[in-house]
């Protein structure tokens, strides 16, 4: 088994553009026609895509070069087994693409020491995209570089002919631009901190020092409601992921189970051999909700409405929000791999991500020069993306925010 | 005890729209298995869901030509379940929004009242995929058939408002009548493009209660839904007579055996919203420019038609149920044709014939303009009415002028005295006894000669000059 790509290009062939020269590491989640696109099940076992995801048509156009597809954890679901950012150590790869579905592209990057960004919802198609929860995932941007993460996002944002589910919005600006420290005021989420580490609070601490010796205005903000981000995020994830998954009968692609007496018992026994058990858990949960509890589904519906608001009155307050990001669970003891095949141990990695995936917002994940497994994570209002950006190059270039 | 029976009907309509409610792909449901299908409505991974803005259309026109209100905002939900005609786990419907709430059809109740049956609301779905089940070869198979999935549907769920199989059978063909007159289905359950399923209780004549229905499927025609109700009503009331219980569950109907015999146990999966497809925002801008799209609908056309043409109630209710030869009468009324003679000739003489040529009336080769050429021919007693009738056959059989074709078969009506006099003299010189009778007083003899007369002209003769010719010279 290649140890880097689940699929690796033969092609070297790139067509002329802008982005030329540009080597691009995706997930086998999203469709390059003719490739096999596994998502990192064996529901999906010998299934070639059938066409381009419209965010593979317009990287092609740009002249990018697909590198190939990595390793990647069940649909993309937590970062076990997941091979993100081998690529990129590797030098096969400029940036990676890395399904969001509660933070995966962020941890990751902080885990490699590179540079992690989830876009805005909406901001990007999620045609071809396998996804598991369509109302939070989004594909995630790696890169060493924060000029390699906005060049790619300025050639795969925008409205997409394929997929109705974008607002129609004006999409930002990706374009560089300067940053004014002084007109800038950065909340500080204190729920967030409650958990860390020695280091990672340190580590934390000196970034956000920096960023106020660099002449922002740095303040305290509190999210009272914030363990419901992960209540709402598992209850709406976990129903939304049980239908998406619900297509995964085995009878068109995947392995049909033999000796079954009927086409049920050969939907639950293929289905049974193909999930591994965190799906299986988590799919369990969701038509848990979806057929035994569904008022407690809409209870966390409603919630979600009112979180969204919430956060949207505190962005009027502050211009950009920062948590620490930390690999391996808040309190950095066990290993990322323990917890991770329960969803538990999943959702107490993600705490302190998992939250934009609830509202939308778009999160940049910076690694921390002083601590190792951990970032920081700005965090500004939907469709501030091409802001964020700035605001993150401004504090690599100048060296503050501990980076 | 004395029963009676509540019932509610949810209609299946599929619309006829150019593409599937999410797709592209033609909606052509009865082409080759399989021809018209990609990979949204094969229902693969990585598709995405892109709603038919024509299919919104039509779907809100149905619903304005119901009475419904269209709701400003509503959105799909997925209805999850697993069969293996709906291999993505979920129908795309719309459960907690639906387009349109309330409304009504009006009937005519048994005892000749008028009656209204409300409509609880209208929501739009994409169809399901075909199953073939081939039983022949050593190793029984299903096959899919994808041209049906994702077809556009629209399902009218009903008040419980029904008591009886003849309120059920008159609403759906006012429904069918409707829906047709907007142009958003062809309604045909014969065909499938219109099901009905009836959700049927009993309870003792008098109550309010609602007790535990029975949902009757598979009826493949207006009259079956009559029968089904009525068996149904029956086998219910007999089983609460007996004591037992009404268990909620599915029955089909067995037109062979006329009896529902039960099927499954009623399932009801989970609707929880679908994050795929947007809300739908309908503006009152547009919901307007909709309504203004609605064609004049039944009972206001009834009603102008007996005010504008002249016409019996009946007639106009029974014309107005059917828009095609409506519109056939105005165009003939439009091409000058006294709208009595245009009604008669109509319904006795040119419905029959295209019917007993298995045209419709679109498609036959008499169009009004036609028709109309000849019974103005007629009016002005060019051409009597059976020679009339013998025209209109030819007019079948080729796309001639009316006037060609009565000139070239000399079917030109004799109403020149002087070409009638000799005809005249004739008769009367070969019909001594009954010119006689006619003289001493017997007024039915003249009928007689006039006959005789028309039989020497071959039929070409005007009738009514002849009597007046006969009178003259008899008369002095």
């Amino acid at each position: 088994m290649d140890p880097i790509f689940f699929h690796r290009n033969p092609d070297p062939a790139t067509a002329e553009g802008p982005r030329q020269g540009l080597r691009v590491a995706l997930q086998p989640n999203l469709a390059v026609a003719g490739w096999p696109m596994e998502a990192g099940s064996r529901a999906l076992a010998g299934y070639a895509a059938p066409e381009d995801a419209t965010i593979v048509r317009r990287l092609r156009a740009s002249g990018a070069h697909l590198s190939g597809s990595t390793h990647m954890s069940e649909f993309g679901l937590g970062l076990a087994g997941n091979g993100t950012g081998a690529a990129l150590r590797a030098g096969e790869a400029d940036v990676e693409l890395v399904l969001d579905l509660m933070g995966e592209s962020r941890l990751a990057a902080a885990g490699a020491a590179v540079c992690g960004f989830k876009p805005s919802y909406g901001l990007v198609s999620r045609f071809g995209l396998v996804g598991l929860i369509p109302s939070m995932e989004c594909c995630g941007i790696m890169s060493e570089s924060l000029g390699g993460i906005r060049a790619v996002l300025q050639v795969v944002a925008g409205q997409d002919g394929l997929d109705f589910s974008l607002p129609e919005e004006p999409v930002p600006d990706f374009a560089p631009e300067t940053v004014d420290p002084a007109r800038i005021t950065v909340g500080v989420v204190g729920e967030a901190q409650h958990d860390l580490g020695v280091t990672q609070e340190e580590a934390f601490r000196s970034a956000i020092d920096g960023m106020a010796g660099a002449g922002f205005a740095v303040r305290q903000v509190s999210l009272p409601e914030w363990p419901l981000f992960a209540l709402v995020h598992r209850i709406v994830g976990s129903v939304e992921a049980s239908s998406a998954a619900g297509r995964y009968d085995s009878v068109r692609y995947g392995r049909r189970a033999s000796g079954a007496k009927n086409w049920n018992e050969m939907y639950l026994l293929s289905r049974g051999a193909a999930f591994g058990t965190l799906l299986k858990s988590y799919l369990i949960q969701g038509a848990y909700f979806q057929f035994e509890r569904y008022g407690a589904f809409e209870d966390a519906c409603r919630i979600r409405a009112r979180l969204v608001g919430e956060m949207r009155r505190l962005m009027a307050e502050v211009d950009v929000l920062a948590l620490p990001a930390v690999v391996s669970g808040p309190r950095g003891g066990e290993a990322a791999d323990d917890a991770s095949d329960a969803p538990d141990g999943v959702y107490a990695q993600f705490a302190l991500t998992l939250f934009a995936n609830v509202t939308g917002q778009p999160a940049l994940c910076l690694p921390s020069t002083m601590a190792s497994h951990t970032g920081l994570q700005l965090v500004g209002p939907r469709l501030s993306d091409g802001r964020l950006l700035a605001l993150a190059e401004y504090l690599q270039k100048t060296g503050r925010g501990g980076n | 005890m004395e029963f009676e029976a509540v019932i509610g009907l949810e209609i299946h309509v599929e619309l006829n729209c150019t593409t599937k409610l999410f797709c592209d792909c033609p909606n052509r449901p009865g082409d080759d298995p399989n021809a018209n299908t990609c990979p949204t409505c094969l229902w693969l991974p990585g598709a995405m869901p892109r709603l038919s803005e024509q299919a919104l259309e039509k779907a809100s026109l149905l619903c304005l030509a119901l009475g419904a209100e269209l709701q400003p905002r509503s959105a799909f939900d997925q209805k999850v379940y697993y069969y293996p005609d709906l291999p993505k786990g979920y129908q795309l419907s719309q459960a907690h929004l639906p387009l349109a709430r309330g409304g009504g059809v009006d009937i005519i109740d048994e005892d000749g009242s008028p009656c209204r049956l409300r409509i609880h609301h209208v929501h739009m779905e994409e169809d399901v995929a075909k199953l073939v089940h081939e039983m022949e070869g050593r190793v029984p198979i299903s096959l899919v058939d994808f041209n049906r999935a994702g077809a556009p549907l629209v399902e009218i769920v009903t008040e419980p408002d029904f008591r009886a199989p003849h309120q059920a059978m008159e609403f759906l063909k006012a429904l069918r009548t409707q829906v047709r007159y907007v142009g958003a289905s062809e309604c045909s359950m014969e065909n499938g493009t219109m099901r009905c399923d009836a959700n049927i209780s009993v309870r003792p004549r008098g109550t309010t209660q609602m007790n535990t229905k029975v949902e009757v499927k598979n009826m493949n025609s207006v009259r079956h839904v009559g029968d089904a109700i009525a068996y149904e009503i029956e086998r219910q009331g007999a089983s609460v007579q007996a004591g037992e219980a009404v268990v909620l569950h599915t029955r089909l109907w067995d037109p062979d055996k006329k009896a529902t015999l039960p099927m499954r146990a009623k399932f009801e999966g989970p609707t929880v919203p679908d994050p795929s497809v947007s809300a739908i925002e309908l503006s009152r801008e547009w919901i307007e420019r909709m309504r203004a799209q609605l064609p004049e609908m039944p009972a206001a056309r009834a009603e102008r038609l007996v005010e504008q043409h002249g016409l019996t109630r009946d007639e106009a209710l029974s014309l107005s149920a059917d828009p095609e030869s409506a519109d056939f009468l105005e165009a003939l009324v439009a091409e000058g044709v006294a709208p009595r003679m245009a009604m008669h000739w109509l319904t006795t003489q040119l419905l029959p014939a295209v019917r007993e040529r298995r045209q419709g009336l679109g498609t036959s080769p008499v169009s009004p303009v036609r028709l109309a050429g000849l019974l103005h021919m007629l009016a002005k007693e060019e051409v009597n009415a059976k020679a009339a009738r013998d025209v209109l056959a030819q007019m079948f059989e080729s796309d001639r002028r009316p006037e060609a074709i009565v000139q070239a078969c000399g079917f030109s009506q004799i109403s020149d005295r002087g070409a009638l006099d000799d005809l005249i003299d004739q008769v009367i010189r070969g019909q001594e006894s009954a010119v006689a009778n006619y003289r001493a007083g017997q007024e039915k003899a003249l009928g007689f000669l006039v006959g005789q007369v028309m039989q020497a002209s071959r039929g070409k003769a005007n009738p009514k000059v002849i009597r007046e010719l006969l009178v003259e010279r008899l008369g002095a």
